[in-house]
């Protein structure tokens, strides 16, 4: 028994070893997120797909996620610093922060970030982040929230949030900005995990007129809880998150595609990879409207004896209409 | 990464530590540790961020974890609340506290131009590369909190604690209130998770709410793993073995991270190798047990035959037999 212990020790003392020596032959990329979800995991395959199509052949990319450990981000982080990887990718702010704290000199991309100079990750908007740039997923909540106002005479939005995800506080403290200038009153429920979000639905569904969802990690994931309460209540949702739009009950989805994204933080890491300096990109958005995906449900709003305006409906890139989604 | 194994050994060590002396020692199991450790963390944070003096952020980190072990202490005995749900309701009530701790938001950076206990040390240091003084620094820490836990066990307090631990009842006749000796010893074991955690925020870069989530667990798994590796019953090596199967534990977890896909075990799989980990400890611990029972068993029978083999003899068996009594065995309770 105790030789047996003893070679077991040897043996993972040496696999250990073994696991820091690295090999310089192919382009090594790492990537961090901190949780397994759809949007996160569009980011990814966004940027595998771009840069394959870029003509980047044989990259090993070494995938980890935290999974909501936020523990772990920091240890993915050394792992990745000893593996001396070309590159270093952080989708979502915790991992991202891990990232920039341990790695200070190879690249580091972030993307998915809501707040990145909130978040500590770069000093501004406009460059001087060392070895740190990437991408801000900070969705257009203005023109978000202007987009309730169309669904009939709205006079308070109710938003559920998550008070443990920075990116969750930053949006609905703009949210609740927005909505005083417009003059609509703002109706705020918080949740710590996702078992909670249906009752926290629940004490805001009687005084408000739709529901608004941001890019909020916690609440997306239990969306359709929150759904089934809205839909039951006669209340719209609108969610900023278009990837999770198909399958659930909501009456309209407006925010970024994460998949292109993906391809753009993409884009982003080839730069790198030919030897672009990270000191000297600033915080990239996407800008351009067609990077923005607007999703409507007309059976919801059917269901719900919603009139959308026809402007709406033109604008629209995806519709759902009898069951059937199609692209405008 | 082998000093990224150890230095995430040493400061979760500190945690593992308080752990020990709740779980084991006191015989408490103790789930305030999830809200202390983000607590001592949230504290250092906040303080740092407003310029304050970091030895004292790091006393207050500590109080702060102290308070905290205390309430879950109070709520246990005067409110007859068993001692694991006590636990669970002061690490809910400190989710709560922690946001209120970092201004309201549950996320706080401590960004690179921040001055912390470890870049000021690192700056000392500087003739040697950044992993190896924090390597140091840590080593220097973990060691500088085991020795005076040592020397404090090894006082009337101390080992009054530990003797609770073993037999409430005990000490109770002997007249010392256990409620107190739990207030103390909880309280110290969450001030010590609460400096881990200010030394994680450090470390790490940033103080989230969320930090505390599964911090039991991997406590519970160290302490498992280092009564795996070395088996004591003087505190020295005790606190030891709590340190080395923290930085075990980081080995394995590192490990499963980096092999795991060979076997076709995603990241996602390392939850269920911790929980494996504890009951694979749990079985090899008890198996021990009982081989050692069992021979202590064939021994004793083999004195009371006595060498010359009749049992008539009964003033010889008593002389010959030498059952074998050690001290209070750490290791007995699962």
């Amino acid at each position: 028994m105790k030789r047996l212990s003893i070679v077991l020790v040897l043996v993972a003392c040496a696999a250990m070893a073994f696991a820091t020596s690295t090999t310089e032959m192919t382009t090594r990329i790492g990537i961090s997120k901190i949780v397994s979800h759809p949007a996160l995991d569009a980011v990814q395959q966004g940027i595998i797909d771009e840069l394959a199509e870029l003509g980047y052949e044989g990259i090993d990319y070494d995938i980890q996620s935290a999974q909501g450990d936020v523990n772990a981000a920091a240890s993915i982080a050394a792992k990745f610093r000893a593996d001396r990887v070309d590159v270093a990718i952080g989708i979502a702010t915790p991992t991202a922060q891990a990232l920039v704290n341990a790695i200070t000199d190879i690249p580091v991309v972030y993307t998915a970030v809501t707040d990145p100079v909130g978040a500590g990750i770069v000093p501004s908007l406009s460059g001087g982040g060392g070895n740190v740039t990437g991408y801000s997923d900070l969705t257009p909540v203005r023109e978000q929230i202007e987009l309730l106002a169309q669904f009939g005479a709205i006079r308070a939005v109710g938003h559920v949030y998550s008070s443990g995800e920075a990116n969750a506080v930053v949006l609905a403290e703009t949210a609740e900005q927005v909505c005083n200038e417009l003059g609509i009153e703002f109706v705020a429920a918080t949740v710590t995990n996702t078992s909670e979000v249906r009752a926290a639905t629940q004490s805001i569904i009687d005084r408000v007129d739709v529901i608004y969802v941001s890019t909020d990690n916690t609440v997306v994931s239990a969306l359709s809880s929150l759904t089934d309460v809205a839909m039951a209540a006669g209340v719209p949702v609108m969610s900023a998150d278009p990837s999770s739009a198909e399958t659930q009950d909501v009456i309209a989805a407006y925010g970024f595609d994460y998949y292109t994204m993906g391809l753009a933080t993409g884009r982003l890491v080839a730069q790198i990879l030919e030897g672009a300096d990270p000191n000297t990109i600033g915080v990239q958005y996407l800008t351009d409207p067609n990077d923005l995906l607007l999703h409507i449900n007309l059976d919801i709003a059917d269901e719900l004896g919603i009139d959308l305006p026809q402007s709406l409906i033109d604008e629209a890139d995806v519709i759902i209409e009898n069951g059937v989604i199609r692209q405008n | 990464m082998i000093e990224g194994i150890f230095v995430e050994g040493l400061i979760y060590g500190i945690m593992v530590l308080g752990v020990f002396i709740t779980f084991r020692i006191l015989d408490f199991p103790d789930l305030t540790v999830d809200g202390s450790f983000p607590l001592g963390a949230a504290v250092m944070a906040i303080m740092i961020t407003n310029g304050h003096n970091l030895i004292l952020a790091v006393v207050v980190a500590f109080a702060a974890g102290v308070a905290a072990g205390m309430v879950t202490a109070t709520i246990h005995n005067k409110l007859r609340v068993p001692n694991l749900l006590a636990g669970i309701l002061t690490m809910t009530m400190l989710w709560s506290i922690n946001i209120r701790v970092l201004g309201n938001k549950p996320n706080l950076p401590l960004g690179r131009g921040v001055e912390t206990i470890l870049s000021v040390f690192t700056r000392w240091f500087d003739f040697v590369p950044r992993e190896w003084s924090l390597l140091i620094f840590f080593f220097l820490l973990a060691m500088a909190i085991k020795v005076l836990l040592d020397l404090f066990f090894r006082t009337d307090l101390g080992l009054t604690l530990g003797a609770m631990g073993n037999n409430q009842q005990m000490v109770v006749t002997q007249g010392v209130n256990p409620e107190t000796l739990k207030l103390i010893g909880v309280g110290l074991s969450n001030g010590l998770v609460a400096i881990s955690g200010a030394f994680a925020a450090q470390y790490q870069g940033f103080a989230d709410v969320n930090l505390g989530q599964g911090i039991i667990i991997a406590g519970l798994a160290s302490v498992m793993i280092g009564e795996f590796i070395l088996r004591s019953n003087r505190i020295g090596l005790l606190t030891l073995r709590a340190i080395l199967g923290s930085i075990a534990f980081r080995g394995l977890m590192y490990l499963g991270r980096y092999y795991g896909y060979y076997i076709n075990l995603t990241p996602n799989d390392l939850k269920l190798i911790t929980g494996i980990l504890i009951v694979i400890s749990l079985v090899i611990t008890q198996l021990r047990k009982q081989k050692r029972a069992q021979t202590e068993l064939v021994s004793s029978a083999a004195a009371t035959q006595g060498p010359s083999g009749s049992s008539g003899a009964d003033t010889d068996a008593v002389n010959t037999r030498q059952p074998e009594r050690g001290a209070p065995d750490q290791e007995d309770r699962p």
